[in-house]
């Protein structure tokens, strides 16, 4: 390696709380070579984010830095504040997670990228405009000089997340500090950015620093790799090394949570995480799930021809002008102790098409049965009695729970609402449920502040199971977790189908956990199914173009395997139609036994 | 079930016996006392209403007996003794009643109609503001055109033409505040209600199907209160004041049971002539009510702040 362009060494970085100096990251030290891309990776807490923000001296007057921070021959650290200006922006620039809100919204596009082209640069008004045209034709963003004049808003995720992109590379900075650019992006989007992200760094001669949580995000994109773990550094190495050999018993457990597109190829069910020992790095044996699918007798769920739109309205009249076809003609079934996945990225009917099953959502027509009995046609006794059936697990375990009720009420509710048992055999029943989701009876006092996300989810999990349901919605419920915590529910979720023989709609946007975890998968792209089949056809052999966009977008944690593939600039199209829109009645073809996948409109 | 893995629970076990275990409301009073602004303020209202409930007992004088009166020591210094050797500590007023007395007593109406008007309009305005954001649509549109309308006249005006209509009484006055007063607590509680009612616990007690009182009543409510509490005593002060202006301008309570307002109404035409004590103890009194309650009701939207639960 040359002489490093960023140098950090002993950095502690402490917060003031309540009055005392707590450290927050302690004596974090590396290095990062000219036009290296060295990606820093931890857990939730393991304190990535306040390192870049310590590099930038963005932490403000409750926290203090201390050690060395070399950039080009400077320490940082010693700088006063400000000349840090003329550092920030100028030598070293800055991409943040959330493209929504990291752009003003009342400024236009080309205002916010010429302000700092006239301010750190020095340009007059019309040769900033000219750099600002050069720099968004940069970032791939189509027909530049038009869209200087359009505002935020007018963009889209991906898109903003460029402009955003624009505006750090506008000075010509000689380090890139990107924090989760792309975590709160689609996974093509997420592939597109990440592209772009290397291509400008070859062009620009720039190194970056590249915080992530995304295992698969770093097997991608980095040169060498630093794991974190609750503000210590633990490994540095190459990122090959890290994930062909790593030395420290996190890293490996880290990686062995890690779920791998294509490594279930030949497994005929889902399998289980292995878990590894924090302390040892020593893998405990998986055990192999069994048989849980039971495929004579009547499907749990049944949903037919399911059709969800919402009507958008405008003027004093509140006149339909419009309509978001959320949920377009899909169909399925699930049995007892299966699990069907339903993947796709945002906006295409996924979460809707779960909340109009158990009517959380109405649907505009179709029929949808669980048990038997007709969801739609319900009164509404009977939906009670369906929804004792059918519960649903939420994405958000912090939001999902009532802040001010104690678990053990919130699991005891809905047993005593509905009659189901007395306050003594209610408590019974709590403490089994905790202990069967992995958790102890004697927390059935405490208030849900004071668990953790993956504790939450597990309550989650007890009050859904509360009600003996026997098909359980589970909508993206391990998004929001971290990877480890995220393979020990998955784990839980395969052991309590089963002992309980559940049926499982699984929604989620990852393909490596849909991938783990079901039986069959289905495909949707703008309301409709595009591909549905056993989980190993599909994705083993994937007919559909989109489902074949999807897998390839996902990145693989495994820097062996780094693809140079070709990634499609689509946009996420919207699932908005005219009032008067009729949409077309699409057909399948069987490629084998269940394996249905959409024929083409146009190619028809 | 014993195989199963609870290395999940090691990492977040709280310490038996400290804070995190307690419930809202026993953090919420923990943080109360331990802030010196809220701690003036609840040594101020606590003195002064324990002062109001034990009037008949510190008092020297029942202000409101006749017979105890005696005209010839009217309007004497504070401190100076009357006939008798009884000394009045605050001074008499035009018609030789004692003002400590007068004061103790005046503090007990005052008190009496400010909580209990703010309690009523709170039952009215919090029940009529969930149901809005619950029901949504045309009956949201409706009431809340309602609260509008109420809300865009001045409260003292709305109040003076009841009390005009309805003639003077503590009954009537209360009810004249409460008229005025539950337009605000319907806002207030409509307003978090409807940000709740967007959140995923109360997806998750729908997709249970518990009935939608249960859900009104025992998910979202207890979630509005930190707003809601932090206006009551906001308004508790408002109607005491709203009170005693109304008093003052001779048109809320009667003679015979005189509040602070109307105390400080009846020093008024002496003020001029010297004889301050009238109408400033009084007056030095309802300020510190008010500033008590407010300070109270400030550090309460400081410690509610969501922002700031943990």
């Amino acid at each position: 390696m040359t002489s490093p362009i960023l140098s950090i060494s002993g950095l502690t970085t402490e917060f003031k709380v309540d009055g005392q100096w707590r450290d927050v990251i302690r004596d974090i030290s590396f290095d990062i070579g000219a036009r290296e891309t060295l990606a820093v990776v931890g857990e939730s807490g393991s304190g990535k984010s306040v390192t870049a923000m310590s590099i930038m001296r963005l932490l403000g007057a409750n926290a203090r830095s201390h050690g060395r921070i070399d950039f080009e021959g400077q320490d940082l650290l010693s700088l006063p504040l400000e000349n840090m200006q003329a550092v920030r922006g100028n030598r070293i620039g800055m991409i943040f997670q959330e493209p929504m809100t990291s752009l003003n919204p009342v400024l236009k596009i080309g205002d916010q990228i010429t302000e700092v082209l006239m301010q750190h640069r020095g340009l007059d008004h019309r040769a900033a405009t000219a750099e600002a045209i050069r720099l968004l034709d940069k970032v791939r963003i189509p027909s530049a000089a038009a869209r200087l004049n359009e505002y935020p808003m007018n963009f889209s995720g991906g898109m903003r997340q460029r402009v955003v992109i624009a505006i750090a590379l506008a000075c010509e900075p000689k380090l890139l500090i990107a924090d989760e650019p792309t975590t709160a992006l689609d996974v093509t989007i997420q592939a597109q950015i990440l592209e772009l992200i290397k291509t400008l760094q070859e062009e620009e001669d720039m190194s970056v620093l590249f915080i992530t949580h995304d295992m698969g995000v770093v097997a991608e994109i980095s040169d060498r790799t630093v794991v974190m773990y609750r503000g210590d550094v633990v490994e540095t190495d190459t990122t090959e090394r890290i994930f062909g050999n790593a030395a420290h018993p996190y890293t490996r457990a880290l990686l062995s949570a890690v779920p791998q597109l294509g490594s279930m190829a030949g497994e005929p069910r889902p399998l289980r995480f292995p878990i590894v020992d924090m302390e040892t790095g020593e893998a405990a044996p998986v055990k192999p799930t069994a048989d849980t699918v039971r495929r004579n007798g009547e499907p749990i769920l049944k949903v037919d021809n399911l059709v969800t739109r919402f009507p958008v309205r405008k003027g004093i009249l509140r006149r339909t002008v419009g309509r978001i076809h959320a949920v377009e003609d899909v169909s399925f079934e699930v049995r007892a102790g299966e699990t069907l996945s339903l993947v796709g990225e945002s906006g295409c009917g996924k979460s809707t098409t779960g909340r109009s099953i158990i009517r959380l959502t109405e649907m505009t027509s179709g029929t949808v049965e669980i048990d038997g009995r007709n969801v739609g046609e319900a009164s509404k006794t009977g939906l009670v009695e369906i929804r004792r059936e059918a519960q649903m697990i939420f994405q958000d375990p912090f939001e999902s729970l009532n802040p001010r009720m104690r678990i053990g009420q919130a699991i005891a509710e809905p047993m005593i609402a509905h009659g189901l048992a007395h306050a003594t055999v209610a408590r019974e029943r709590v403490a089994a449920l905790l202990e069967q989701v992995g958790l102890s009876p004697v927390m059935a006092d405490r208030f849900p502040h004071e668990f953790s996300g993956g504790q939450r989810q597990r309550i989650c999990i007890a009050r859904a199971l509360a009600l003996d349901p026997k098909v359980i919605v589970a909508d993206e419920s391990v998004s929001a977790l971290d990877v480890s915590i995220k393979a020990q529910v998955i784990n839980l979720m395969l052991d309590l189908q089963e002992e309980l023989g559940l049926g499982y709609l699984f929604i989620s946007h990852d393909m490596a956990v849909v991938e783990r975890i079901s039986h069959r998968v289905a495909v949707m792209y703008l309301g409709e199914i595009v591909e549905i089949g056993p989980r190993q056809a599909v994705f083993e052999n994937p007919q559909h173009d989109y489902t074949r966009k999807l897998m390839a977008a996902v990145p693989i944690a495994d820097p062996t395997r780094r693809r140079t593939r070709q990634i499609s600039s689509d946009e996420i199209r919207s699932p908005y139609r005219a009032a008067d829109y009729q949409p077309p009645k699409r057909l399948y073809r069987e490629i084998s036994d269940g394996h249905l996948v959409q024929i083409d409109a146009e190619a028809a | 079930m014993s195989t199963r893995q609870k290395d999940a629970v090691s990492v977040h076990t709280a310490v038996p016996g400290t804070s995190v275990h307690a419930s809202p409301l026993a953090r919420t009073l923990r943080a109360l006392a331990c802030d010196r602004l809220a701690l003036t303020g609840i040594i101020i209202v606590g003195v002064l209403l324990f002062a109001a409930l034990l009037a008949p007992l510190i008092a020297p004088q029942n202000p409101y007996d006749l017979a105890q009166l005696d005209i010839m020591d009217g309007r004497l210094a504070p401190g100076s003794e009357s006939m008798t050797g009884t000394v009045y500590l605050l001074g008499t007023d035009d018609q030789g009643r004692d003002l400590f007395s007068a004061i103790l007593y005046g503090l007990r109406t005052s008190i009496f109609v400010g909580i209990i008007s703010a309690a009523i309009a709170l039952v009215i305005g919090a029940s009529i503001g969930l149901v809005s954001a619950y029901a949504g649509g045309r009956t949201d549109a409706v009431l809340m055109r309602i609260v509008d309308i109420q809300l865009s006249f001045p409260a003292i005006l709305i109040a003076l033409i009841f009390l005009a209509v309805l003639g003077q009484g503590v009954d009537k006055i209360i009810i004249a505040l409460v008229v005025t007063q539950w337009a605000y607590y319907a806002r207030t509680v409509r307003g978090s209600a409807l940000v709740e009612s967007k959140r995923a616990y109360i997806d998750a007690a729908r997709s249970m199907a518990l009935p939608d009182r249960r859900i009104i009543f025992r998910h979202i409510l207890p979630n509005c209160l930190p707003p809601l509490i932090v206006v009551a005593t906001m308004r508790v002060a408002y109607a005491i004041m709203l009170e005693a202006t109304l008093s003052f301008l001779g048109i809320g309570l009667p003679v015979t049971e005189p509040s602070l307002g109307l105390l400080i109404s009846n020093g008024f035409e002496y003020m001029l002539s010297g004889d301050y004590w009238i109408s400033v103890f009084p007056g030095i009194t309802l300020l510190l009510l008010i500033v008590g309650i407010n300070l109270i009701g400030d550090s309460l939207r400081d410690i509610l702040n969501p922002r700031r639960e943990g």
